[in-house]
């Protein structure tokens, strides 16, 4: 490396070629471009390690499907989730009526109901219509979908139907409706029969739902009504069989009080306000056994629930009641029920038995105490509650119990057990409560603009068709849930890109996303149950992704430790050979210019 | 939010309901309160507060309780547990003036901080799972950092040293945890009547937490139904033991502190808790039987017990009992009321003195050797006075002995070597053979598990001192592995001393009522006690090491890096020329003198001009000797300040 570019000897070289020659303006020879070569390759060299380096200390993220993620929810806003069913109205009894008419007719009125309601849930629906005249004639008109079970012509006779009790006539149409292929769909049906007329004068219209997915219609003269049979009808398809007879307004759809795990627990709380004044105990094993067993069997498709008790004492409400004369009791009003659960004193405990995201739902029964017994519930109306008890959605439902007898009798307290007839009480209320928390009314008759509907309770609290409904609803707020969950956890994964990203996270995400396509399809196939499952199962993997340890602890290699780590020694390299590159450019363009000038004045000489 | 309930109609079938299945005469859950209490020879007085409640045995364990709380019952379902304890403890049992060998204190003198052990009842290969699943249940029930419990450094498997047999049990404890009043209320919300009525009305959290010790305990055990097709019973016992200091008035020194519930708690107790099945106050006055005359039938008799010229009670006890060493008093809270709440006082009158029954050896630990590299702990047992009374000395190949049981855990940075143990009785070394009888060593492996050492020792009965050391050494942690205040040191937990032997109980000379505090002091407990805990330093580094050390690697090789540089781009034939052309000119002498520093660093010998006379360079040497002593010195002065201004 021995550098001889400038060993130029002024006194021997430049002696002899010109006389002017100015060694500090002027060079004879070339200069030389090695050092320049040098350092601008080294200067080259780190600015090509720098991609490098910057792969090096890149924090592994997995990829996540950030497209489909945004497709799905997408896809969920825009195009709500519908299932197939198939309807099927009998008219019985109908002489001049053709069922192509009546057909349109129905599925005129149906969708004047379902236009403007979208929800996610509904029925992706298709008609068929019989017409039974009164020679038993039939005549009908099939939905496009072949595997809707036919109605044997004859089977309902138009004078015997509809004897006798509500319950025997709803198995008795199950009977007639057996056999259906479920394939596609539930199959859900009315018949309206319509009866001689023998009095003369006009019979009641008396419409029933059933407890499977049969609802019928018996009057007479109803070929002359023929509009409202029909608005009926459709009515009766939608607002029920579809909707649940849910009220818009309440509770909305989207909420099921469901854990991600698919599990319930339904924490019951019996609590005694001053143990000093009166002791109530209960015996809830029995009627866990006998009346809470049948319903948590019922709703095994869409929760797996399970049954709690527990009995606590000095546990005293935390919102004031005051005296009222006329109504002789404590009064507390609706305004003052947000303040009613004593959050300090009720220690109504998350039970260790749940695990991981299993839904709680607490139901209390209030005993008060003796100073502000009777407690009573006053309606906005000015009335008494009937049940005394209020729900709060996705929490539970409070009940107050008044002992029998308010006077304290004795200095010591009385020990008492709730007795069974009161317990059943109690518990036909904590099934309305609970019907109330699935967002379905509790009461048994459905109010419309055309007319009411008596709905025949089940001994299991729901009715197959409000399963079905629910068993929609579920699949619809699954999905929902899981595409919120993964659409909040792509935007935290953008947002935060020094976030370390498993594997197992991308793959967890990939599954999720497969089991909501998995869903979806089943669910437009008409597959309840397989829909349900793996609607849980899509949203089960979404929340597992969201609540990952390694998500919730984000890494702290962020780039202030970067920086801190690699400055040391960068910075002052890099300076050494910035300073090193531009010294060696202008010393190089300096004596290029020199050795130019004295090319020229050689020229000119 | 809340929308009214209508009323739902459901048929629901009512005769299923009344066919419900008859479970027979069920026995019900019962829940009892107790309060001890019992004046000490060192004018403090203890207060121990005992509940326990009874779930029978039932299949709805877990889903279904009226009285017992169903956390614990879910958590012993759950986990499968069969026997558990969990204490909380601040402050250290004095077993000099305490008592050491009564069940009161070898049940309720915990080690410092979070203790637990259980037993499961789970396939051996699941033991380890249920333990640390265990651990987290607690330490969100308890409020408590025992999830720490979890890593297997921490806990072990005792096999015969702890006491209680079983190849399921797991032991561990944190002796840092600091209890307090967030540990209580958790504890207290297992209680039905929690603190709002009863005994535990009393547990004003300032007056509590003032005392000189306080160890909050909850025991559960299962017990077998026996049936076929019947889950298991589950008996949970919780108590909670106070030492407290009662204000004085009086000025002789002598005289024992007279004391009421009122002026050492500031409460009073209104009232029984209503769903307890018995709530009773015991008061216990130990060393009180000599001027008793046998006959306690008379009225009069009964008066004197407890009202007389050494002391006097404020209220009239309901029953009296006499065991071995001293007088039990019974009160039962029932009476009481808002207008006449139970207030119990103790009025001393004479000034009394009384000992303590003592265990038969007093442990204490203490840690030998300094430096952070090794030490020793050594384990001292000392004769008490009152060994020669005890009962449970064994005669062995007709020597009188006692045994006395050693349980240790070593965290496995205390490397523990094994073969240094060396035992001392009366100053003098023995061989193993002579006084170990048993001894079972688990070594710990490096961050995987902790060491355990047990052993049994047979003393002769005149012993007057025995001694244990064993060397160890420190290991390193990772840095990572350091807690946040690592300077302080870290705990070795208390050593366990039982005496196999030996066990306590109270022997009341009458049969009395099922009283559960009563009957669990009339079973024989084994004598334990346990040792301090040792607080060991160990080298902590420098926590900013691994930045300095990033930082000075980068600036050598930058160093390394620029200078070669430098060399790489030198015109050293330039230098020289330049060299020469300033050399014929006359510069000013910090010039040339600069010129030459430079010169000298670049390492190159300057080649002095011939013109300049010896006289000059003579000149010349001696600035540059100057130039050296005053760099030295400045660097120096820059190092004494930098580093003393750390």
């Amino acid at each position: 490396m021995e550098e001889t570019s400038d060993r130029l000897n002024p006194t021997t070289d430049t002696s002899g070629i010109t006389p002017e020659f100015d060694p500090k303006t002027m060079r004879s020879t070339k200069p030389g471009l090695k050092r320049l070569f040098i350092t601008t390759s080294v200067l080259f060299s780190f600015l090509l390690g720098v991609p490098f380096l910057w792969k090096s200390v890149e924090i592994y993220r997995s990829p996540l499907p950030f497209h489909d993620i945004d497709s799905l929810s997408d896809q969920i806003e825009s195009t709500p989730l519908r299932f197939p069913c198939n309807f099927h109205a009998v008219f019985v009894g109908f002489e001049s009526t053709d069922p192509d008419n009546l057909r349109s007719q129905i599925q005129d009125g149906i969708n004047q109901l379902t236009h403007q309601s979208t929800q996610c849930g509904s029925c992706n629906f298709s008609l068929s219509v019989t017409v039974q005249n009164p020679a038993d004639q039939c005549s009908e008109t099939l939905a496009h979908n072949p595997s809707t079970c036919s109605y044997r012509c004859g089977v309902i006779t138009r004078n015997e139907f509809g004897v006798g009790l509500d319950d025997t006539v709803d198995e008795s149409l199950n009977d007639v409706f057996s056999g259906c292929s479920e394939n596609s769909g539930k199959t859900y049906s009315v018949v309206v029969v319509n009866k001689e007329n023998a009095n003369g004068e006009d019979e009641v219209l008396k419409a029933v739902v059933g407890k499977r997915r049969h609802a019928w219609v018996v009057g007479s003269g109803l070929e002359e009504r023929y509009g409202d049979i029909v608005a009926g009808v459709s009515e009766i398809f939608v607002k029920v069989f579809m909707n649940g007879g849910r009220d818009e307004e309440s509770i909305h759809g989207e909420f099921m009080p469901v854990g991600s795990d698919g599990k319930i627990v339904l924490s019951f709380s019996l609590l005694n306000s001053n143990p000093r004044d009166w002791v109530y105990d209960w015996d809830f094993q029995r009627i866990d056994d006998a009346l809470l067993a049948p319903v948590t069997k019922a709703l095994a498709p869409i929760a797996n629930i399970s049954v709690e008790s527990q009995v606590l004492y000095h546990t005293p409400k935390s919102s004031f009641s005051a005296w009222d004369e006329k109504l002789q009791g404590y009064i507390f009003r609706t305004s003052d029920l947000p303040f009613f659960v004593n959050s300090n004193e009720w220690h109504l405990d998350t039970s260790a038995g749940a695990s991981g995201r299993s839904k709680i739902l607490q139901f209390v029964v209030y005993i008060p105490s003796g100073k502000e017994c009777p407690l009573l519930l006053q309606l906005p109306n000015g009335e008494i509650s009937k049940t005394n008890g209020f729900i709060s959605p996705m929490w539970g439902g409070v009940i107050v119990w008044n002992p029998e007898n308010c006077d304290k009798d004795s200095e010591s307290p009385s020990r008492n057990t709730i007795s069974p007839q009161e317990l059943e009480q109690i518990v036909e209320i904590f099934l309305g409560q609970f019907r109330q928390l699935f967002g379905f009314k509790s009461e048994a008759i459905y109010t419309s603009g055309l007319g009411t509907y008596k709905i025949l309770p089940s001994e299991r609290g729901f009715t197959e068709w409000e399963l079905d409904v629910l068993s929609r609803k579920h699949t619809c707020f699954n999905l929902h849930s899981c595409s919120t969950t993964l659409g909040s956890l792509s935007r935290l994964v953008r947002s935060l890109p020094r976030m370390i990203i498993k594997d197992e996270i991308g793959e967890q995400v990939k599954y999720s996303l497969k089991a909501a396509k998995l869903a979806q399809s089943n669910a437009s196939l008409g597959g309840y149950s397989s829909s349900a499952s793996s609607s849980r199962e899509a949203r089960s993997l979404a929340e597992n992704v969201f609540f990952h340890p390694s998500i919730m602890s984000v890494s702290y290699f962020s780039y202030e430790h970067c920086f801190a780590v690699y400055s040391p020694f960068f910075l002052p390299v890099v300076a050494h050979i910035v300073l090193a590159v531009n010294r060696e450019w202008k010393r190089y363009r300096q004596e290029k210019a020199k050795y130019l000038t004295w090319l020229t004045r050689k020229k000119t000489a | 939010m809340a929308s009214l309930v209508r009323s739902w109609i459901p048929l629901l079938i009512l005769q299923s309901f009344l066919v419900a299945v008859a479970f027979g005469s069920k026995e019900a859950e019962q829940f009892s309160e107790a309060l001890l209490l019992k004046p000490l020879p060192d004018r403090k007085v203890l207060a121990h507060f005992h509940f326990e409640n009874r779930a029978p045995p039932s299949n709805s364990h877990g889903r279904h309780h009226h009285l017992f709380p169903k956390a614990i019952s879910q958590l012993v379902q759950k986990f499968r547990v069969k026997e558990m304890e969990l204490s909380f403890t601040q402050g250290r049992w004095n077993h000099e003036h305490w008592g050491g060998f009564d069940p009161l204190s070898s049940m309720n003198a915990k080690p410092v901080g979070v203790e637990l052990w259980a037993v499961f009842d789970v396939p051996q290969s699941q033991v380890d799972t249920s333990w640390k699943n265990l651990t987290h249940a607690l330490s969100g029930l308890f409020c408590a950092s025992i999830n720490f419990l979890e890593s297997s450094t921490s806990y072990a498997a005792p096999t015969w040293g702890f006491g209680t047999n079983s190849d399921k049990l797991r032991y561990g404890s944190l002796p840092r945890e600091a209890v307090c009043t967030e540990n209580l209320t958790p504890w207290l919300k297992l209680l039905p009547c929690r603190d709002k009525d009863g005994i535990s009305a009393l547990m004003n959290r300032p007056s509590v937490y003032r005392g000189f010790y306080h160890s909050q305990r909850l025991h559960l055990s299962t017990v077998e139904s026996g049936q076929e097709g019947l889950g298991s019973g589950i008996v949970l016992e919780q108590t909670l033991t106070v030492v407290l200091q009662p204000e004085t008035t009086s000025v002789e020194t002598n005289m024992q502190p007279s004391w009421s519930l009122s002026s050492l708690f500031g409460r009073k107790v209104v009232g029984s808790c209503v769903l307890a099945k018995s709530s009773n106050v015991y008061l216990q006055l130990e060393g009180r039987l000599g001027h008793e005359s046998k006959n306690v039938d008379t009225e009069i008799e009964a008066h004197k017990l407890w009202k007389n010229a050494d002391f006097d009670l404020s209220l009239k006890p309901d029953r009296v009992l006499r065991e071995s060493s001293g007088l039990l008093f019974i009160f039962d809270i029932d009476k009481s009321s808002d207008s006449e709440p139970f207030d119990l006082g103790l009025n001393w009158k004479l000034p009394s003195k009384w000992s303590c029954q003592q265990a038969p050896l007093q442990a204490s630990r203490f840690l030998m050797g300094s430096g952070n590299e090794r030490g020793a702990i050594a384990i001292l047992l000392k004769a008490t006075e009152s060994q020669e009374k005890l009962p449970g000395r064994e005669l062995t190949d007709g020597r009188c002995t006692i045994k006395a049981n050693i349980f240790q855990i070593f965290p496995w940075y205390i490397k523990v070597y094994y073969h240094t143990l060396q035992i001392f009785v009366d100053q003098q070394q023995k061989t193993d053979s002579e006084v170990l009888k048993k001894i079972n060593v688990s070594p710990s492996t490096d961050k995987v598990s902790s060491g355990m050492l047990e052993m049994m020792l047979e003393l002769p009965c005149e012993v007057k001192s025995a001694a244990i050391s064993i060397e160890y050494d420190k290991g390193f942690l990772h840095i990572d592995e350091y807690p946040p205040d690592a300077n302080q040191g870290f705990d070795i937990p208390s050593a366990l001393i039982s005496f196999p032997s030996h066990h306590a109980s109270l022997d009341f000379q009458e049969e009395l009522s099922k009283s559960p505090l009563l009957s669990s002091f009339k079973e024989k407990s084994l004598v334990r006690s346990y040792t301090e805990v040792l607080l060991v330093p160990l080298t902590t580094p420098d926590f900013s090491m691994p930045y300095n050390v990033i930082t000075i690697t980068c600036t050598i090789f930058a160093l390394y890096f620029g200078s070669l540089l430098n060399v790489l781009r030198r015109r050293i034939g330039e230098e020289e020329r330049f060299l020469k052309s300033q050399a014929g000119k006359k510069t000013g002498g910090v010039k040339q003198l600069l010129l030459r520093l430079t010169a000298k660093i670049r390492g190159r010998p300057i080649e002095a001009p011939s013109s300049e006379s010896p006289a000059a360079e003579s000149s010349f040497l001696s600035t540059k000797l100057i130039f050296k002593i005053i760099l030295i010195a400045g660097a120096a002065a820059a190092w004494q300040y930098f580093s003393t201004d750390k």
